[in-house]
């Protein structure tokens, strides 16, 4: 099957502020809830003291932020595909799907 | 008559799922609605901002101390061995949004969503430098004046100092706040301090200053699922299209129904003074933030017009249609009893809470020693934990097996108030018995305080039988 070039006004755009307050806010959400379910049973010591040199001379501060930043940018990963995911989606006909209006 | 009827509007009625935002220019109100709602300000903000600087016996009355991991709560010290109380808590505040919401439908995000609170505080302050709504859409819309400059440069300014305020008493909860304030008048903050202070600063200006009634509308996930808790006995502000319509612009005096006009005189009020810039004439709305100023709108002009108050009200669907309202139904019963569940098992296990925990750990290098020609000797390392909020020394004993003696400590274990002691533990008993594994207990009890006792399971190992 030919593939046929995308209609003009569905032609590949450029990432709106939606997309990105899509990205940025559920990811911050889930940041939110991963650090305090995490830190409440992990003591960020505990892991300077496991992991890499790297880490070695970060004060407990410094865990919960960088681990709070972590979470954030794994969670604003999973959203960036998600939203590249369902706007790159061939689009339906209306009507077509379940649930269409 | 035709029963009114509520009706969801999509965001746009254009079907796009997101259009430009316009800028909306709340008008001021005043009312029950507006009153209730700034008492609701003043006194959630006053908590806010207050709390962190009262102290009790000593300490910072209310601190999340993430340095030290513990969380102060007045008399009450929490460890990350508590976690249960968190968990019980958070579960109590979904209950409660779920209850509340099925009963009176939008209470939170109306009078005590932080994003509301702020965005009128931040409103508030915006009424002040640039005046009522004509007066800020004709600033907007004029040019560059050195009045406008002025007053647009003030809100600024006092908007940056709220929010720079407010990202300081956030870390305050965290951080001891008068260290905090030393801190930053010395120039000495720490820079993940600093970090936190510009991010919840800046996330206070943007939400309340620019995003304001988006968040709700974009950004907010309860307001998309809060129509799940709804029934027709939920508490709903709604216009009453059977008494309103058909609408209509009037002379005062005339008789509406010989004019074959309906209550509402279209004076659009209800939608200059909406938050979010709904028509709530449209029907049940999901951005609407049940705030009830249009409410407030409309009762001033039904009193103008001396029409009975209450064109638009709180009320509920089946009322609407001329129904009973009941208050007491199945989902509101089911919320309530979980909530007083989840209510009464986090009071039990706070007033039942022992201050004290008892760590028991094998020793890995030897299973068993044998000492003194005929006896056998388990060493085990002892974490005793005081949670209690002053020192205590303990008294250490073994059971759970014939012969069981305890060599060490035998002398009180004395644990400063919220601290750790680490000690070993050496137990004996006579070869001829301890063959094999035995399933004995560890007890810890407080000399001053017999109710401080706690049991730790462990086991005695011997020589193969």
């Amino acid at each position: 099957m030919a593939l046929s070039p995308p209609p003009p006004h569905e032609a590949p755009r450029r990432p709106s502020s939606l997309d990105i307050a899509l990205v940025v806010w559920p990811s911050f959400l889930a940041a939110c809830v991963a650090s305090l379910l995490f830190f409440a049973t992990v003591d960020p010591e505990l892991l300077r003291d496991a992991g890499p040199r790297l880490l070695a001379g970060l004060d407990r501060e410094a865990g919960y932020a960088l681990g709070f930043l972590f979470f954030w940018a794994i969670g604003a990963l999973a959203s960036t595909l998600s939203v590249y995911l369902i706007r790159t989606d061939r689009p339906q006909k209306r009507g077509a799907g379940r649930g269409a209006s | 008559m035709t029963p009114p009827r509520l009706r969801v509007v999509p965001v746009a009625e254009s079907g796009a799922f997101y259009a430009a935002a316009e800028k909306i220019y709340p008008r001021e109100i005043s009312g029950r609605f507006s009153r209730m709602r700034q008492g609701a300000v003043i006194a959630l903000l006053g908590l806010f901002y207050g709390m962190p600087w009262l102290d009790w016996q000593g300490h910072q009355a209310l601190l999340f101390d993430l340095p030290a991991r513990k969380f102060h709560i007045f008399s009450l010290t929490l460890w990350p061995q508590d976690f249960l109380y968190l968990a019980l808590l958070l579960i109590i505040a979904a209950l409660s949004l779920f209850f509340f919401t099925a009963l009176a439908g939008r209470l939170w995000c109306g009078y005590a969503c932080p994003q509301t609170v702020w965005t009128e505080l931040f409103v508030w302050i915006e009424q002040w430098t640039e005046g009522t709504r004509s007066r800020r859409m004709k600033l907007d819309r004029g040019p560059w004046t050195v009045e406008k400059v002025l007053r647009k440069s003030l809100k600024q300014l006092l908007w940056i100092a709220l929010a720079a305020w407010t990202g300081f008493t956030f870390v305050g909860y965290f951080t001891p706040i008068r260290t905090l304030g030393a801190a930053i008048t010395g120039l000495s903050l720490g820079p993940w301090s600093t970090f936190w202070v510009f991010l919840y600063g800046l996330a206070t200006y943007g939400n309340a200053g620019f995003l304001r009634e988006q968040v709700c509308k974009y950004m907010c996930p309860y307001a998309r699922f809060q129509s799940a808790m709804f029934d027709k006995d939920t508490l709903i502000i709604s216009y009453d299209e059977a008494r309103g319509e058909p609408r209509g612009p009037r002379r005062r005096g005339t008789d509406a129904r010989t004019a074959g006009l309906g209550d509402c005189i279209d004076c659009t009020l209800c939608v200059q003074v909406c938050p979010t810039g709904i028509d709530i004439r449209k029907g049940l709305q999901y951005e609407c933030i049940a705030c009830g100023e249009c409410i407030d709108a409309c009762d001033d002009v039904m009193d103008k017009m001396g029409s009975p108050r209450g064109l638009i009200r709180y009320t509920t669907e089946h009322a609407l249609h001329g129904k009973a309202t009941r208050v007491l139904r199945p989902r509101v019963l089911v919320y309530s009893a979980l909530l007083l569940l989840a209510g009464g098992v986090l009071l039990y296990s706070l007033f039942t809470r022992m201050p004290l925990i008892l760590d028991v750990i094998r020793d890995r290098n030897a299973l068993y020693r044998e000492v003194r020609g005929d006896r056998v000797e388990n060493i085990f390392a002892l974490k005793v934990i005081n949670l209690d909020d002053r020192p205590h020394s303990y008294l250490l004993s073994a059971e759970g097996m014939q012969g069981l003696e305890l060599i060490a400590p035998v002398a009180p274990i004395v644990v400063a108030a919220g601290s750790v002691s680490n000690i070993p533990a050496r137990l004996d008993a006579p070869t001829s018995r301890a063959a094999g594994v035995h399933r004995i207990a560890l007890s810890l009890t407080a000399v001053d305080a017999p109710g401080i006792h706690v049991h730790e399971k462990t086991r005695f190992i011997g020589p193969t039988p």
